[in-house]
């Protein structure tokens, strides 16, 4: 077989500008909302390929930043909420196919659904990469730009404009999105980080920079600002937690991004993985098989987690409990996968597995969207 | 000896109570120094997955299941009962036993302790569970009401992280809270199973007997120290995460084994307590206290420890620690046990004596319908309406758990089911029998496990002198301290309320149109098994052990004074459930926790009485 390149999805962006109104505000937090999603599906794909009580360290990372992404999800959804936005979640354009090209991206990276290893964490570490230079459009440094150079130049560009925002319209009148809609503490809980209601300047800024600091660190720094936003423990931030694993050997409370990692030896077992085809689709299982059975389930269900976030972003934030089920049984569905050969006899012969395919159609979401709440 | 191993308390026993104290006073500035006989392994990261490896490949999900043996510092199991064939037990491990009947439960000598394993039910007992001998004619009274108490109930509800509705449990139990009270998180949601028995059982009178006196049913939810929702009316509370990794723990989500071990700590354990405490307690883990050492005037001095390595080798040192004040809080059993290896706080010759536990009735059936078990933690309600009353004066009270996890307990489902479907009999070597397979094993399996329901009756049991630890120095562990060896019974007092139980549990079960399946036999697995008044009864042990050193109101019959002090040494405390006169029918932690904060503050009153400047006055002069 040629290695024909595959066709890769794209994610609409929005202009290279600082956001001018308040609509613009809120296609550029939207667009935000579906970034921060676009990275859960490969992250979890690299964790539930991970053979079963192998590789605990590098599986507890990548769960650390997954919770940590659902973070930033439901904090743009407050600040788009905040600022008279409806996050919309539940359609098909929400969710990207893969693989995907990064948005935002000066260099072509891409973004597919693959098993653990160094391909993959590489792709994690083009996604989280800090953003030291890029200042935002229209400042003098990037004159010579006519796009995105990175998400932290995107996530830079937001905070302009609410600052702009804020001071032409006033605090009062950019926020006066209903307070109802806001997620807060009562309903999420994580491990790094917390969830709090976006209603002023204020809370506005800070959740974006728990969004950034999270991901690519604090003050150039390898840790994120947990220890100082929320009173734990600081970790390091996305990139350089990927990093760990990728060089085997974890940050010491001295290192600095030039130094890289000195501190304990970290193991990996790069073996101890499940293989997996990163252009699977369901329809290469067969019809009928339990595998498929297992796949599309899959894909149903996670149209189901979709619709039960929208409808708590959208007004109903304790609906967020009734995404806990969901999440559950997606872990089963997908453990079950990652642990099955591929059905069709030339992949498994090239020791892959199955995998689930994140295949989240319209016809899925309207279909979700009609089971019984509950 | 070392020198200058010196400091101002010394806890015995890193466990809820011991952990709280440390706590306390290590916040207020008191340098502490915490011995624990245990390991410390599972306050890391790996020792916690270690611990749920274990578990998830033990053959019996027991307690302590999941946490490795310690030859140095033994744990009772209670697999070490073995029921005979025509009644009576055997007991291996470590406990010796000598009474008619076993004691049957277990506990864990780990940093955390009996936390680690426990189920996390936080109920408060009922102020009528606090003069049991003065108005019910049985048992010890207090020498404290709930009232002395409900302040301090309300702190260990905030360091334990408790989810709760007060005003449910004021209105259903008829507790006093002060008005206003939230617990810091509201309850933790009911189980399928409860909302199924609420349907068909609230507000239905029911008699025991026919002229017996009635009650009217109602399906309380239970107060859990669990992490839930965070109720906003609480002062911004949060739940705290695990230990061992930073900024992990996940609020319930129904993992269903916080019994033996919560995967995600959504369940509180006393390292979550240790996670918090100020540089100035030290823990000193595998270090087991064999003696207290006491001056001529009944002060003690500090305590002899033994420091071992490995906890499989047979070698240990023996080193000294002193301090102003020593509390022990190493678990009722072992607290008794240290004060009767150092021959001390005995002269009302009531250490080790008034051993309780929660003597548990289980009874079983099969509902006509789906009720969704092995879900959510092991009981998220309970009726609560058995717990007191003029029925007390004849029969034990109790309180009825809804257990969430089908047939666990009474007969290890769904492993047993599974065998028992497969044509594996209990006989070991037997033939196999015809099974089912395949599609037919799967549709049988959820059809029958589906539908288990299994309630749980946990008696009071009354404190009988006679109930007790002692020592017997021709048995003892691999450091060569003599184990406990336990004597035991249940008083007819507790059988009547067995009975009583058993009838009750046939009404339910008529009730809800459940099958009944409850059956008690000698055996194997039933060293519980006894005949009362013509009838067959099993009892299981709660893990609820209470009463070794009995709190009163007089040096001659007590141990304790009302601040846990021990009457006979003015800076030596001994906390935990060995202080209770009697045991109500609630799950003992959280009042042993109320206990533990209540005797923290009489410690750094006592601290502060022993630094008092000296007032030096010039003879004759004035002021």
């Amino acid at each position: 077989m040629t290695a024909a390149a595959p066709l890769r999805a794209v994610l609409p962006e929005p202009p290279f500008r600082v956001p001018r109104d308040r609509a613009d505000l809120q296609m550029f937090l939207q667009a935000a909302l579906t970034l921060e999603h676009l990275t859960i599906p490969p992250y979890l794909t690299a964790m539930h390929t991970l053979r079963a009580g192998t590789n605990r360290p590098a599986f507890f990372v990548i769960r650390s930043v997954v919770l940590e992404e659902m973070l930033h999800m439901t904090l743009v959804a407050n600040l788009l909420n905040a600022v008279g936005g409806r996050p919309l979640v539940a359609h098909s354009r929400f969710v990207s196919a893969y693989p995907a090209r990064l948005p935002f991206s000066r260099d072509d990276v891409t973004v597919a659904l693959r098993h653990f290893g160094v391909e993959a964490l590489e792709t994690f570490l083009a996604v989280e990469r800090p953003a030291y230079v890029a200042e935002p459009p229209g400042h003098p440094s990037v004159r010579e730009d006519d796009g995105w150079t990175s998400v932290g130049q995107f996530y830079r560009t937001i905070r302009e404009g609410v600052l702009r925002l804020a001071d032409r319209l006033g605090e009062r009148e950019l926020f006066r999105g209903d307070p109802a809609r806001q997620v807060g503490p009562g309903d999420f809980y994580n491990s790094g980080g917390e969830v709090f209601p976006v209603t002023d300047l204020a809370s506005a800024l800070t959740a974006l920079r728990v969004i950034t600091e999270q991901g690519e660190g604090a003050d150039r720094t390898v840790f994120d600002s947990d220890d100082r936003l929320f009173g734990e423990a600081r970790q390091p931030a996305h990139y350089f937690r990927f990093e760990e694993i990728l060089r085997q050997r974890s940050y010491g409370p001295h290192d600095t991004p030039a130094t890289g990692p000195s501190g304990p030896a970290l193991a990996v077992t790069w073996h101890d993985v499940h293989p997996i085809d990163p252009a699977a689709r369901a329809a290469d299982y067969p019809p009928g098989g339990e595998v498929r059975r297992a796949a599309d389930r899959f894909d149903d269900v996670y149209a189901l987690l979709l619709c039960v976030l929208e409808r708590a972003f959208t007004g109903d934030p304790g609906a967020l409990r009734r995404t806990v089920p969901t999440m559950l049984e997606l872990r089963d569905l997908a453990g079950w996968l990652c642990r099955n050969p591929h059905p069709d006899p030339e992949k498994r012969a090239r020791g892959l597995f199955a995998s689930p395919t994140y295949e989240i159609t319209d016809s899925r979401l309207a279909r979700a969207r009609s089971e019984p709440a509950g | 000896m070392t020198a200058g191993d010196r400091h101002d308390v010394i806890v015995v026993g890193a466990g809820l109570a011991g952990s709280l104290v440390a706590k306390h006073l290590g916040d207020r500035g008191r340098r502490v120094l915490v011995l624990e006989a245990g390991t410390r392994t599972l306050d890391t990261w790996p020792g916690h997955l270690d611990a749920l490896n274990t578990y998830y490949a033990a053959l019996a999900k027991v307690p302590n299941a999941p946490y490795r043996p310690n030859a140095a510092a033994p744990s009772p199991d209670v697999l070490d009962l073995e029921g005979l064939p025509s009644g009576g037990y055997r007991a291996h491990g470590y406990f010796l036993q000598d009474g008619p009947l076993p004691y049957a439960s277990d506990y864990l000598r780990a940093c955390g302790g009996t936390t680690l394993h426990w189920m996390g039910l936080v109920p408060r007992m009922h102020p009528d569970d606090f003069a049991v001998r003065a108005d019910y004619g049985y048992g010890r009274d207090w020498p404290l009401g709930y009232a002395d108490l409900e302040p301090h109930y309300r702190a260990a509800e905030h360091a334990l992280g408790a989810a709760g509705d007060a005003d449910e449990q004021r209105e259903a139990i008829g507790l006093p809270f002060p008005p206003g009270y939230a617990y810091p998180m509201r309850a933790i949601p009911r189980s399928h199973l409860d909302r199924l028995l609420a349907a068909r059982l609230d507000g239905v009178p029911l008699r025991e007997t026919p002229d017996g006196p009635g009650t009217v049913l109602r399906v309380v939810t239970t107060p859990h120290a669990r992490n839930g929702t965070p109720d906003p009316r609480h002062d911004h509370y949060r739940p705290a995460g695990a230990t061992g990794l930073p900024n992990y723990g996940e609020r319930c989500v129904g993992n269903a084994s916080c019994v033996p071990i919560c995967p995600v700590q959504a369940k509180y354990d006393a390292r979550k307590t240790q996670a918090a405490w100020s540089h100035r307690v030290t823990l000193r883990a595998r270090a087991v206290v064999n003696r207290v050492l006491v001056a001529g005037d009944g002060r003690v001095l500090g305590v002899e420890y033994q420091r071992y390595d490995d906890p499989a080798a047979p070698a240990h040192t023996t080193r000294t620690a002193e301090a102003d004040v020593v509390v022990l809080a190493a678990h009722a059993v072992e607290n008794a046990r240290l004060l009767l290896l150092s021959g001390l706080a005995n002269s009302s010759d009531q250490v080790g004596r008034n051993l309780m536990d929660h003597p548990t009735l289980l009874t079983w059936g099969l509902l006509n319908r789906p009720v969704g078990p092995f879900r959510g933690p092991g009981s998220t309600s309970g009726l609560e309406c058995f717990r007191t009353g003029p029925a007390r004066r004849a029969r034990a009270p109790f309180r009825v758990e809804i257990a969430n996890w089908g047939w666990s307990w009474p007969t290890g489902a769904p492993a047993s089911d599974v065998a028992r479907l497969l044509g594996i009999g209990a006989e070991p070597g037997a033939p196999r029998g015809a099974g089912l397979f395949g599609t037919a094993l799967r549709e049988t399996l959820g059809h029958e496990v589906g539908r288990q329901l299994c309630l749980q009756f946990a008696m009071e049991q009354d404190a009988e002198s006679r109930n007790r630890v002692t020592l017997d120095p021709r048995h003892r562990d691999a450091l060569g301290n003599p184990r406990p060896v336990l004597t035991y019974d249940l008083s007819e007092h507790v059988k009547r309320g067995i009975a009583a139980a058993r009838a009750v549990s046939a009404r339910l079960f008529a009730l809800l149109g459940a099958d009944d399946r409850t059956a008690y036999a000698p055996g194997p697995a039933a060293p519980g098994w006894y005949r009362f008044e013509g009838r067959d009864y099993v009892f299981q042990g709660a893990g609820h052990a209470a009463g070794t050193h009995v709190m009163g109101d007089s040096p001659a019959t007590s141990v304790v004074d009302p601040w846990q002090r021990c009457w006979d040494h003015p800076n030596l405390y001994a906390v935990g459930c060995g202080s209770m006169p009697s045991v109500g029918t609630s799950n003992p932690s959280l009042t042993m926790a109320a206990l533990a904060l209540r005797s923290a503050e009489a410690v750094d009153r006592d601290l502060a009485e022993l630094r008092r400047p000296l007032v030096v006055r010039q003879p004759g002069g004035s002021s």
